[in-house]
């Protein structure tokens, strides 16, 4: 920007360089024309100045040509009405200089012409022919006179020359005369003013003198006037040497007579004169017209593309401006040249491109705030445990969040866009969820709220629905909402909380009236089975036997639920694991069960921080429940796996009892950790609600699955030491969402 | 009438020519208009004589005028024909000076009614006519105990040397007409400069 007004700048100033270095020239021109002393020594300056000024304008002309011819080949914005202006500002100036020019080049030649009239010419040379006329006679009349004094002076003798010379001068009337001998050796002289010396005789004198004719002239004088001189030779009879000798007389012309003739001779000479550079005077001036002219041109020219530009350049700018609007640039600025229409056209524009990006920020502000609105949201329904799914209205996907994803067993938030039943295809849970939700949109439900119970290869899983309509139009529906929420783990928990007041109640009901059943039945067996014949003996022998084992049965039972139901403070200590399960492992490979129980375990494990007697139950209670279920089993086999491991950057115990048993029945998966729910005809259906419930006491997790070659696997994570506790507790809500991830 | 009017679109169109030819020239800041001159001046010989303690020239000089300033006299234009003469100090590791300069100016004009040239000495007033323009040419070309400078002025056992040229001088004329002038060849006349040594 900076370079191109600087190059400006520096074009303008060789405009006006050019502009003042010709107008100089004139100029000095025309004070030379006044005083012509200095034209030698300036006339290379003015011829210097003349060609630098006229070839300055010239290389900005053709400098602004070629831009202009240019920017007009390359169709720059303006550059079609700045040549149309350029051809119209040099068509106004150019025509009427050219027509001035001509009429002026006309007029100078004929008012030149007019100058030499042919009468005035004539006049002039009928003059000169009287005046030479008139001379001539004098000059014969002198001649005349000449001729005669040489006669009278051919016989004079020597010693009287003087005297006769004065006389004879004095009567002809003549300013000098003298006698030349040989040579041109004067003889004697006779003037009228003393002390003159008389003067050889000229050449051509003497050259006519010695062809014996006689010379008559008129001579101009240096003081203005002018006389006839003559000169005769004659041969001097004098002496017997009869010598050749010239007299030369000077008759002045008579004042009046000689006034009328220098008046003729200079008007004559003057006129002449005049003729003879009317030619060159023509030339000049018509080369000096034409100069003014060709300056004058280029400077029209400078200046139509000055003004061309000037007038240009506003409209270019909001070519420009435009342009830059278009490309989305609302900040452009336009300088406001005037006051003039054009200038309200700009200040108009400036205003337009102000609204438009006061609009364009409050229209980002809008958009930002929409976004951050938006993002909060997908932050709350990212962080939301609540599944939500958007559809359109032809049951397409328009947005779900992760929980939906992780509830329904599949990764929906990349599949906006299409449609939810070619998403739901070999998903089974969302497969089931889609059919639920169609049948109630196909109904023409769009208001309806369900409880769903899915049922997938690691469970069920129970759903409650709400789905509602988003506004659309006024007969269709833009799409549906549909908010659901996994309360399997509600289920449980409050399954867990009804099992353990049953247990409660069992062994405050149930366990009481046992001891004086047992009491009341051993009492009557003491009593009356001695007073029995033998085979009532037998009978209350059997009943009361039958009573107290059945009894003590059920006081196991109550036992167990007792034990279900109490919940101890944590024994927290730090025990070494793997020495406990191998004391576990080794209790039951010494009762020889038939079964191989294989233990794997990492020895340089830190100690864990727990309960250990809860911790043993779960040995316990896991390896038994295998044993269990391994009975009738060929190659029974338990692998118990005990690692150190961190998942989540919390360090953990991941506990793992497999077996190759027939596994956990299809669909009772989910079920398996509910009190009284078990597989084996002489379980409590306790053993695996209790290991629950002791795990979630340390703040872990449980998982029960079928191997996919036979056999069932529980897998438990305990936190390794009291901070991975608290950070477990910490993420409780997070460890949640991970469980449904895992199922 | 129709002659006249032709001859009258001739001159225009001439004069067109002259001030286009005369606006390339200024334009394009070409030499000068190169056209032969029929005239010349030239110095045959000069010489100078020590007379009494004063060195005088003598010379010859040719003066042959151009068609065109020929014309011009016989117009009644009065010539002014200049005679320089430089007297030069040469120096051995400087450039020669000019330490004395005499310029000789002679009018030469045509009389009509006399039909005479006068020659006129500027310096002198002395003046002559002749019934000739050869003869006048003849007087002005030739040059006697012209008084130079005195040899009181030039410095002992210095070398000298002189040299002598004639010129048209044009500077009595409208400088118009000079600015004319100075694109046409024939009226620049002017010999080269004629060099000798001077004796002492």
């Amino acid at each position: 920007m900076a370079v191109r007004t600087l190059k400006r700048i520096l074009i303008t100033l060789m405009g006006v360089a050019g502009v003042t270095l010709v107008l100089g020239a004139l100029f000095l021109l025309s004070k030379m024309v006044q005083k012509s002393d200095d034209f030698d020594r300036l006339q290379d300056v003015i011829l210097a100045t003349n060609i630098a000024g006229g070839v300055i304008l010239l290389l900005i002309l053709i400098g602004n040509l070629w831009r202009l011819f240019h920017d007009y080949r390359e169709s720059v914005p303006g550059a079609k009405l700045k040549a149309r202006m350029v051809g119209m500002f040099v068509g106004l100036a150019v025509l009427p200089l050219i027509v001035v020019f001509y009429f002026s080049v006309q007029f100078i030649n004929r008012g030149i012409d007019s100058w030499f009239n042919v009468q005035v010419e004539e006049g002039l040379d009928n003059a000169l022919t009287l005046s030479r006329a008139a001379i001539e006679f004098r000059k014969r009349l002198h001649l005349q006179a000449i001729t005669q004094i040489a006669q009278k002076l051919a016989v004079v003798p020597d010693s009287q020359l003087v005297f006769e010379l004065s006389m004879l001068r004095r009567e002809s009337g003549a300013n000098e005369m003298t006698l030349y001998g040989n040579n041109n050796r004067v003889l004697a002289t006779s003037s009228d003013s003393a002390g003159s010396f008389p003067k050889p005789l000229a050449e051509e004198v003497s050259l006519q003198m010695r062809q014996n004719r006689p010379f008559v002239s008129l001579e101009p004088l240096s003081t203005g006037s002018a006389e006839i001189r003559t000169a005769m030779a004659f041969i001097y009879r004098g002496n017997r040497l009869r010598e050749s000798r010239t007299v030369q007389a000077h008759f002045p012309v008579d004042e009046r007579l000689g006034n009328m003739i220098n008046s003729v001779e200079n008007s004559y000479s003057e006129y002449q004169r005049l003729v003879f550079f009317r030619e060159d005077l023509k030339d000049l001036l018509t080369i000096t017209l034409t100069f003014v002219l060709l300056l004058s041109l280029l400077t029209a020219i400078y200046g139509a593309f000055v003004l061309s530009r000037r007038l240009v350049a506003p409209i270019q700018d909001l070519v420009a401006g435009t342009r830059a609007v278009a490309m989305g640039n609302f900040d452009t600025r336009l300088p406001t040249p005037s006051r003039d229409e054009i200038g309200f056209l700009i200040s108009s524009f400036n205003d337009m491109t102000q609204r438009l990006a006061t609009a364009r920020r409050e229209a980002t502000l809008s958009q930002a705030l929409v976004e951050a609105e938006r993002t909060n949201l997908e932050v709350i329904l990212a962080r939301l445990s609540t599944g939500v799914l958007a559809l359109e209205s032809d049951l397409k996907i328009r947005n779900a969040n992760q929980a939906a994803g992780s509830i329904l067993g599949v990764n929906l938030e990349n599949s906006a866009g299409e449609s939810i039943r070619e998403v739901a295809k070999g998903v089974p849970l969302l497969e089931q969820f889609v059919d639920v939700a169609c049948m109630h949109l196909d109904a023409g439900e769009t208001e309806w709220r369900e409880q769903i119970v899915l049922r997938g290869e690691v469970g069920r899983r129970v759903l409650t629905c709400a789905c509602t309509t988003l506004p659309g139009d006024e007969d269709n529906a833009a799409g549906y909402v549909i908010v659901f929420d996994d309360i399997t783990a509600l289920l449980q928990a409050q399954r867990d909380a009804a099992w353990g007041e049953v247990a409660r109640r069992l062994a405050h009901e149930i366990k009481n009236p046992l001891t004086p059943i047992q009491l009341s039945a051993e009492r009557m067996r003491r009593k009356y089975l001695g007073t029995m014949d033998e085979e009532e003996a037998q009978i209350l022998d059997r009943a009361t036997h039958t009573i107290v084992q059945q009894v003590e049965a059920m006081k196991e039972m109550v036992n167990a639920f007792s034990d279900y139901a109490r919940a101890p403070d944590m024994d927290i200590s730090r025990f070494d694991l793997d020495k406990l399960a191998h004391e576990v492992v080794d209790l039951y490979r010494a009762q020889e069960s038939g079964v191989e129980i294989v233990l794997t375990s990492d020895p340089t494990m830190s100690l864990v921080e727990g309960d250990m007697g809860r911790v043993r139950q779960i040995l316990h209670n896991l390896i038994r429940n295998a044993v269990e279920a391994l009975e009738g089993t060929p190659h029974g086999r338990i692998d118990v796996q005990i690692a150190a491991a961190e998942i989540d950057e919390v360090e953990m115990v991941q506990l793992r009892v497999e077996d190759n048993g027939p596994g956990f029945k299809a669909g009772s998966v989910s079920q398996i950790f509910d009190p009284y729910v078990t597989t084996k005809p002489k379980g409590t259906g306790l053993g695996l609600a209790i290991v629950k419930k002791l795990v979630e006491e340390h703040v872990g997790t449980i998982s029960a699955q079928n191997r996919s070659d036979g056999g069932a696997m529980i897998s438990i994570r305990l936190p390794l030491n009291e901070a991975a506790r608290e950070m477990m507790i910490a993420r409780a809500p997070r460890r949640a969402d991970k469980r449904r991830e895992q199922a | 009438m129709s002659q006249s009017a032709n001859i009258q679109r001739t001159k225009l169109s001439r004069r067109f020519s002259i001030a286009l030819a005369a606006v390339l020239l200024f334009g394009t800041g070409l030499a000068q208009e190169k056209i032969e001159r029929e005239g010349y001046f030239e110095v045959r010989s000069a010489s100078t004589q020590a007379t009494g303690g004063v060195h005088a020239l003598d010379a010859r000089l040719q003066l042959v005028l151009s068609s065109e300033a020929l014309a011009a006299l016989e117009s009644g234009v009065t010539l002014t024909i200049e005679m320089q003469v430089q007297v030069i100090r040469v120096r051995r590791f400087l450039v020669d000076s000019v330490d004395a300069e005499l310029a000789v100016r002679h009018e030469l004009e045509y009389r009509p009614l006399s039909q005479r040239y006068i020659v006129k000495n500027l310096n002198s007033g002395d003046q002559d006519s002749f019934a000739t323009l050869y003869s006048a040419l003849n007087n002005l070309g030739r040059v006697q105990a012209l008084p130079v400078i005195d040899d009181e002025l030039l410095l002992p056992d210095r070398e000298y040397r002189l040299r002598l040229r004639a010129m048209l001088n044009t500077q009595q004329y409208p400088a118009a007409l000079r600015l004319l002038f100075f694109w046409r060849g024939q009226w620049q006349l002017q010999s080269e400069w004629f060099e000798w040594p001077l004796e002492r």
